[in-house]
């Protein structure tokens, strides 16, 4: 009688799990990379996700590029009596430390810089360290993927700020805020890390 | 070889409704029963399984439909009105969107519709029909398939960003002009609260289960 201890993961045992409602299905040896169906939910079931490093890599390598103009081109646009002065990411952010709301100003460095390039690191380096078969701290890298699936979301707060600022502060050529275009890069990459999250498969850290 | 013919052969001896995979490591794990308010951990890499719910469906199948009466009012009636030097503007969630469109910021503004308007509205309105369907004991046959697109859109929801975004606005705008609330933001905090309840409360484990015993 076979016991669960005579097999370590799943698919060793030939089994696969479903990505959707986790449920453990009979997995052919020979099936390589093809698909099959969850019998309980419908979904598309593989034993790992499909090209999960190509695909995570070219999203990660989008998302540093998208970066750039992120961060150098302007992200606000704000008109005084005519004049129009624009301000990047790292302009908001000192502008709110020079105010004295520190706490703001934490929050937006946090969720606009730190969050972004925290993600493109970490999962560069988890990247690697799947191709270099780096096998310490294998623990600590499951616990940063999962970090980075958790705060993905929280970098679109800089956008949801804009777009209420633009509506609220319009009162013609007295003030206005406006966007300016490195909102559509960052929210680019914004999508492209979260992507890049969606796409990796975390089991092939452990695929020793 | 032969050890891991017998091995193979025995595989359908395993009883696969008592074991489950890590889904972030592949590790095979027995399933142990869960008290209520206790969690099972992976014990290799540290994923939470799964962790047990008390009356999950009565609690999902109440925040879901809170959230879908609030839903209106919070993202088209005004969150707060500006006051300065006498001129006064409000916004609503739907006027930040409109403004980007017509500032011609489309990736943005769709982008902005989607995590604050139309998901987060697919999201409530998905689990409100799973878990009506299951109270009531009715199961048509795109169970699953929602189950499956409410698991897909779970991270695309942002209301809690948004929510935060408000905040920073309200203290950049402080100094600067007088700010009235409105009833929209109350309605926007209350479907906030409901949103992010129903996907506390809803325990995916005993939803897929339910939905699968009662498929046949």
């Amino acid at each position: 009688m076979a016991k669960i201890s005579d097999f370590l993961t799943a698919r060793e045992a030939g089994l696969a799990l479903c990505h959707d409602c986790h449920k453990l299905i009979p997995w052919q040896k020979g099936h390589g990379q093809g698909s099959s169906i969850c019998p309980r939910c419908g979904a598309d079931v593989h034993i790992r996700k499909p090209n999960s490093l190509n695909r995570t890599w070219a999203l990660v390598i989008t998302a540093a590029i998208l970066a750039v103009p992120a961060n150098i081109l302007p992200i606000m646009q704000v008109d005084f009596l005519g004049s129009a002065e624009y301000s990047t990411i790292m302009d908001g952010i000192i502008y709110f430390f020079e105010e004295g709301s520190y706490g703001i100003g934490i929050i937006i460095l946090t969720a606009s810089v730190l969050v972004p390039s925290f993600k493109i690191i970490g999962i560069v380096l988890i990247l690697l360290s799947i191709h270099n078969q780096w096998k310490s701290w294998l623990r600590h890298k499951a616990l940063l993927f999962r970090v980075i699936e958790f705060i993905g979301r929280w970098s679109m707060l800089d956008i949801f700020v804009i777009a209420l600022l633009q509506v609220l502060v319009n009162f013609g050529y007295l003030t206005s805020i406006e966007s300016a275009p490195a909102a559509t890069y960052f929210t680019g990459v914004v999508l492209t890390t979260m992507f890049a999250a969606i796409t990796f498969d975390p089991r092939l850290l452990w695929d020793a | 070889m032969r050890e891991h013919a017998e091995m193979e052969a025995e595989i359908d001896k395993l009883d696969l409704e008592n074991i489950m995979a890590c889904p972030d490591c592949d590790l095979l794990l027995q399933q142990v029963g869960v008290a209520r308010g206790q969690k099972a951990v992976c014990p290799r890499c540290g994923h939470m399984l799964y962790s047990s719910k008390k009356d999950s469906v009565d609690k999902t199948l109440a925040l879901s439909l809170s959230g879908l009466i609030l839903y209106l009012p919070a993202n088209f009636m005004p969150l707060m009105t500006l006051d300065t030097l006498g001129l006064e503007k409000s916004a609503s969630i739907y006027d930040g969107v409109t403004s980007l469109y017509q500032h011609n910021y489309f990736f943005v503004a769709v982008m902005v519709v989607l995590t604050s308007l139309v998901f987060p509205l697919i999201k409530l309105s998905l689990l409100f029909v799973v878990s009506l369907a299951l109270k009531l004991q009715f199961f048509p046959r795109g169970l699953a398939q929602f189950m499956r697109y409410y698991h897909h859109l779970d991270e695309w929801g942002m209301l809690e960003v948004y929510m935060v975004g408000i905040l920073v606005t309200i203290v950049k705008m402080n100094h600067i002009a007088h700010i009235q609330y409105d009833a929209g933001l109350l309605c926007f905090i209350g479907l906030l609260w409901a949103a992010l309840g129903s996907s506390v409360v809803l325990d995916e484990h005993l939803f897929w289960r339910l939905i699968e015993q009662k498929k046949t």
